[in-house]
């Protein structure tokens, strides 16, 4: 299919040097837009590119929640509940002021590392009902990995406590 | 893009373990991520959580990617997703609170292939500019500042004579539009092929 257009937005109109100016100066300032953090948080992520886990995203984050019920329900304040879901296996995580605690759904033994930047920081056991239990609390954003005998292997985004 | 030879080198170098191809797949496509997060107008906070997962989903799907060249269209309905997900989270605390933004960007199909072309065209845009000589990227930088710089400012700066800046105007366009990464793009967008469907 030939663009035979010659309006505002079609290929044929940067013939015009004008609109080809303006559509560089586009293109260059949609660039400048983006903020370096989120090119190097990019650039960053190739790090996990031999690990070989199944990605388990963050699909409840009660921190928010906290926010805007802090007037009304200030009991819940103290305890973060995060779950994190991929196709094979949920984590669920109860974090309060000293500890973090989770779960994995649904519940079998397992292996639990705690990697930061650096590397594993840490490497715990998934008991017979899925629990588990990270301590102390790592200061700094990690993942989990938590890999069960049947071959399920899975990692969470970025967390910070 | 099925064929821009560039993109598919890029993720196919990636996929064997290059950094720097991986590096260059961001910085071409960063843009095109954040610009569907801020359609959405997502805070900062929430800007960095799509941006890791859409980067980190990329890298784990990158060896899987059938079609290299369908990475644009992955990368912005990925994104689009993502958005769309923290926004339902948001939409159950503070959005019920408030009333509804109408800024958000509801997606549909269409909004995200205006997307995809644009941010393709921006893309082969930038290529093409960083294939031109410098005494071209600087003259093209002064003509589109904002505001404009003034051919006098131009003639101080660069040391053109005032009376030849239309002229070198004229070819370092020119040369942008024979630039490699220019044909590559005039020929995917007169052939409909940047969506890859």
């Amino acid at each position: 299919m030939r663009d035979n257009r010659d309006d505002e937005d079609s290929f044929a109109a940067l013939r015009d040097d004008d609109k080809l100016l303006a559509a560089l100066g586009e293109a260059l300032s949609a660039r400048e837009a983006v903020p370096s953090w989120f090119v190097e948080t990019g650039k960053n992520s190739y790090a996990w590119h031999n690990v070989d886990a199944e990605l388990a995203q963050l699909t409840y984050d009660s921190y928010s929640d906290q926010r805007m019920a802090a007037a009304t329900r200030s009991e819940t304040a103290d305890i973060r509940a995060l779950t994190f879901t991929s196709a094979h296996m949920s984590i669920e995580l109860e974090v309060t002021e000293g500890s973090l605690l989770g779960q994995i759904i649904p519940p079998r033994t397992g292996t639990l590392e705690v990697l930061t930047a650096a590397g594993t920081i840490m490497t715990t056991t998934v008991d017979e009902i899925g629990c588990f239990a990270v301590d102390p609390k790592p200061d700094n954003s990690f993942r989990l990995r938590c890999r069960t005998p049947d071959g399920t292997d899975v990692l969470t985004g970025w967390i910070t406590l | 893009m099925r064929d821009d030879p560039s993109v598919v080198a890029l993720v196919i170098r990636a996929t064997a373990g290059d950094q720097v191809a991986w590096d260059e797949i961001v910085e071409r496509y960063a843009p095109l991520v954040y610009g569907i997060c801020t359609r959405y107008r997502l805070s900062r906070h929430d800007i960095e959580d799509v941006g890791q997962t859409v980067w980190l989903l990329l890298v784990e799907h990158l060896d899987k990617l059938r079609e290299p060249a369908a990475l644009p269209g992955w990368l912005a309905t990925t994104t689009a997703r993502e958005c769309l997900r923290v926004v339902a989270a948001a939409n159950k605390t503070e959005l019920r609170r408030n009333e509804r933004d109408e800024s958000t960007w509801f997606v549909d199909d269409k909004a995200i292939d205006e997307e995809i072309l644009m941010a393709e065209r921006n893309a082969g845009l930038r290529a093409g500019f960083a294939e031109l000589p410098a005494r071209c990227q600087q003259l093209l930088s002064m003509l589109i500042s904002d505001p404009p710089s003034s051919y006098a400012s131009i003639h101080d700066a660069l040391g053109i004579p005032v009376g030849s800046i239309g002229p070198q105007r004229a070819r370092c366009l020119d040369r942008l539009r024979r630039s490699n990464a220019f044909l590559a793009l005039g020929e995917n967008e007169t052939a409909g092929k940047v969506l890859g469907r």
